[in-house]
C-alpha cells in the first residue's frame, strides 16, 4: 500500500529501476537545449573566420575549450556542431524509420510474390556501396545542408529497419488474433494499423533508438574522414579529425577530447535510453 | 432443426512443399485428402483424430483462412469457395471461430473492449451508440464483468481468456462456431466450466458448433455427432450414442479403449487396443487403406483397395465406417493378422 503522498506519476514509474536511463535522459535533453538555444548566440560566419592571432590557445575564460589551428573557438564550433550532429542523425532516423518500418510492413504482411520482390529492392539497396556514393555526392553537390545530407544517408539506411520489422511481423501475423481478426472480417489495412502495428510497434521504435546512436557515429565518422559537412560547418567529427594528427593528439588536448567525450556520451545514452523503452514495452505486455 | 447449414464436399487441403534449387513444388503435405460431411443446424457435431490428421485444417479451409485446394464448401445454401474476398468478409459475420491457445488468440496490445469493438465496428451489426451496451451484454453473457472492459488480456487467466474470445466470436451473431481445441489448453476444472458455457450459449443462441478436439470424453459429454479422422480422412462418422458404444472402425476402436476409466477394476476392463508405430506421412500416405500400417486387420486387400464410407447392418441410422471387414471383425469371423 502506497500512501498517497508518494504515489508516482507514470514518468516517475518508468525510470524508477533504471537511474541510468534516467540520468541519460536529462543528459540528452541538456545537450540538445544548449546547442539549440546556444545557437542563437553564435554567428557561424563570424565563428569561423579564421584569426591567425590566436591559433591553437588553451583553454580560458575568454575561450572555454580554447581555439584550434584557425583561431575559432572550439566550445562554440562544440555547440554548433552537436546541433548540426544531433538535427542530422534525428532527421536520418526518422526518415528511415518510417521508410524501413511501412517497408517491412507492407512486405511481411502480403508475403508470396509482392515480399519477394520487396525484398530484392531491399537487396538491391544493401549491395550499393555506400560510402562511394556518399564521397561522390560530396563531390558534386557543391552546397548541401542538413536536410538533403540526411536524404542521402537515408536511402542507404532504411533497409535494416524494414528487414528488422519485416521479421517481426511474419512472426506476429501467424499469431492466432490476426487469424481471429480475419475471420471477423477486418480488411488488410485495419489488420495492419490496429493488430500489427501495436505489436511491431515495440520492436521498430527499439531499432529506431538504437539507429540513432549509430546515425549519429556514422555522421561524426563521415566528418571525420572529411566526407561529411563542409569544413565551414561546424560538426563534432570535424572538431574529432584533429585528432588524426599526432601533434594535436599530444599537445592540443582541447581540440579533439571534448567533441571525442560528448560523442561517446551522447551515443551511450540513446543506447540506454533505447535498452529502457525496450524494457518498457516487454513490460507492459506481461513481462513476457 | 433438421436443416442443413454447412455441407462440405470432398474437400482437399494439399500444402506445397518447396524444394529443389528453383524453390519448385516437390510435394503435397495432403493435410486433408477428400472430407466430405454434413452439420445440421442447432447441433455439435465433433472431429477428432490424432495430432496430424488434418481435423484443424478442415476447420479453417471451412473459414477460408486457407484457401483449399479442391472441393466445396456449402454454407446455408451459399458456396463459400466460390465467393470473392470482398462477399467472403460479409459472410464472416455468420462463421466464428474459437481457437485453442487463448494467450495467443488474443491481442496483447488491445483492450477487452477495443478487441470487441473492433468486431461490431467491422460487420455493423450493432449502431454505434449502442456498443458500450452491447459489450457490457457480451461480457456478462460470457461470465465475466462488464467492469472488466477496460482491462489487458494479461490481466485475466487462461480461463478467461477464452471466455473473451468466445464473447467476440458472438459479437457478431454467427450462426456456427468452429471451436478449434477450444478446451484443450485449460485445466481440467476450467474445461468444464467453458463447455457448460458454450452449452449454455448454444441454448441461448441456436448456435451450430463444429468442435474440433482429441479429448474424446470433452467429445462424449458436448456432441450430437461425431466424426473420426485418420490422415486426412474420415474413417467413421455417426450419432454420437452410436460412436462410442459401437464403433465399427479398428481405428476408433482404438481411440476409444484410450479413454481412461474412473474405475478402472480389472473385471470392468475392456480390451485395450494398441496400436503399433506411428502415424504414417501425409506426404506420401499409405495406398489402399490409410489405416493398414498400423490395423491389426490389416490384410492384403487393404494395401490395394481404398474403403469407401458405407452403412453396415449392425450400425444405426446416419453411422458410417470405412472399413472392408467391418461385419466380419464384429462377428468374429476376421481375427487380427500376425
Amino acid at each position: 500500500m502506497r500512501g498517497r503522498g508518494e504515489k508516482k506519476t507514470n514518468f516517475q514509474m518508468l525510470f524508477s529501476n533504471n537511474r541510468g536511463a534516467y540520468v541519460s535522459l536529462w543528459f540528452l535533453l541538456f545537450i540538445s537545449g544548449v546547442s539549440l538555444i546556444g545557437a542563437f548566440f553564435i554567428d557561424t560566419s563570424q565563428l569561423m573566420r579564421v584569426d591567425l592571432t590566436r591559433i591553437t590557445e588553451p583553454p580560458s575564460a575568454q575561450y572555454w575549450l580554447g581555439t584550434d589551428h584557425g583561431g575559432r573557438d572550439v566550445f562554440n564550433q562544440l555547440v554548433l556542431g552537436t546541433r548540426h550532429s544531433l538535427a542530422v542523425a534525428f532527421l536520418v532516423t526518422i526518415l528511415s524509420g518510417v521508410i524501413g518500418g511501412v517497408f517491412g510492413l507492407l512486405s511481411g504482411y502480403m508475403g508470396g510474390r509482392i515480399d519477394y520482390v520487396m525484398m530484392r529492392i531491399i537487396d538491391f539497396f544493401q549491395t550499393l556501396p555506400f560510402i562511394m556514393i556518399v564521397i561522390v555526392f560530396v563531390a558534386l553537390v557543391p552546397t548541401y545542408n542538413v536536410l538533403s545530407f540526411s536524404i542521402v544517408m537515408t536511402v542507404f539506411l532504411w533497409m535494416p529497419i524494414a528487414r528488422v520489422v519485416r521479421a517481426q511481423v511474419l512472426k506476429e501475423k501467424e499469431m492466432m488474433y490476426i487469424q481471429a481478426s480475419k475471420t471477423l472480417g477486418t480488411p488488410a489495412f485495419k489488420i495492419m494499423t490496429k493488430q500489427l502495428l501495436p505489436n511491431v510497434m515495440s520492436v521498430w521504435i527499439v531499432s529506431m533508438t538504437l539507429n540513432l546512436a549509430l546515425n549519429m557515429g556514422l555522421e561524426s565518422g563521415l566528418s571525420f574522414l572529411g566526407f561529411g559537412f563542409p569544413p565551414d560547418a561546424p560538426s563534432l567529427g570535424t572538431l574529432l579529425s584533429y585528432a588524426q594528427s599526432p601533434s594535436n593528439l599530444e599537445y592540443y588536448w582541447w581540440l579533439w577530447l571534448p567533441a571525442a567525450l560528448l560523442i561517446f556520451f551522447i551515443i551511450l545514452s540513446i543506447r540506454q535510453l533505447g535498452e529502457m523503452i525496450h524494457l518498457h514495452f516487454n513490460e507492459k505486455k506481461g513481462g513476457e | 432443426m433438421t436443416k442443413d447449414l454447412l455441407k462440405v464436399t470432398d474437400l482437399k487441403q494439399y500444402f506445397p512443399i518447396k524444394g529443389g534449387m528453383l524453390g519448385r513444388t516437390v510435394n503435397h503435405v495432403k493435410a486433408v485428402d477428400g472430407v466430405s460431411f454434413t452439420v445440421k443446424e442447432g447441433e455439435t457435431v465433433s472431429i477428432v483424430g490424432e495430432s496430424g490428421c488434418g481435423k484443424s485444417t478442415t476447420g479453417r479451409a471451412i473459414l477460408r483462412l486457407d484457401d483449399p485446394t479442391s472441393g466445396e464448401v456449402e454454407f446455408d445454401g451459399e458456396d463459400l469457395l466460390g465467393l470473392s474476398k470482398k462477399e467472403m468478409r460479409k459472410r464472416r459475420k455468420d462463421l466464428q471461430i474459437i481457437f485453442q491457445d487463448p494467450y495467443a488468440s488474443i491481442n496483447p496490445r488491445q483492450t477487452v473492449r477495443q478487441i470487441l469493438e473492433e468486431a461490431l465496428e467491422i460487420q455493423n451489426t450493432v449502431p454505434k451508440k449502442d456498443r458500450p451496451d452491447k459489450i457490457a451484454e457480451l461480457m456478462e453473457t460470457v461470465g465475466l464483468g462488464a467492469h472488466q472492459a477496460d482491462r489487458f488480456p494479461h490481466e485475466f487467466s487462461g480461463g478467461q481468456r477464452q471466455r473473451i474470445g468466445i464473447a467476440r466470436a458472438l459479437s457478431v451473431d454467427p450462426k456456427l462456431i468452429v471451436a478449434d481445441e477450444a478446451v484443450s489448453a485449460l485445466d481440467v476444472s476450467i474445461q468444464a466450466q467453458v463447455i457448460n458455457l458454450m452449452k449454455r450459449l448454444q441454448r441461448e443462441f441456436s448456435l451450430t458448433y463444429l468442435f474440433i478436439a482429441h479429448d474424446l470424453g470433452v467429445v462424449r459429454h458436448i456432441s450430437d455427432r461425431v466424426i473420426v479422422m485418420y490422415l486426412g480422412k474420415i474413417v467413421e462418422m455417426g450419432d454420437k450414442k452410436s460412436i462410442f458404444d459401437n464403433p465399427h472402425h479398428p481405428y476408433t476402436k482404438a481411440l476409444l479403449s484410450a479413454i481412461p476409466v474412473p474405475d478402472p477394476a480389472p473385471e470392468k476392463k475392456e480390451e485395450r487396443v494398441f496400436l503399433k508405430g506411428d502415424v504414417p506421412s501425409p506426404i506420401d500416405p499409405p495406398q489402399g487403406c490409410r489405416f493398414h500400417t498400423r490395423c491389426p486387420f490389416a490384410t492384403e486387400k487393404c494395401k490395394v483397395e481404398t474403403p469407401e464410407l458405407r452403412p453396415e447392418d449392425t450400425m444405426e441410422e446416419g453411422h458410417v465406417a470405412a472399413c472392408h471387414y467391418m461385419k466380419e471383425i464384429i462377428d468374429g469371423t476376421h481375427k487380427p493378422q500376425q
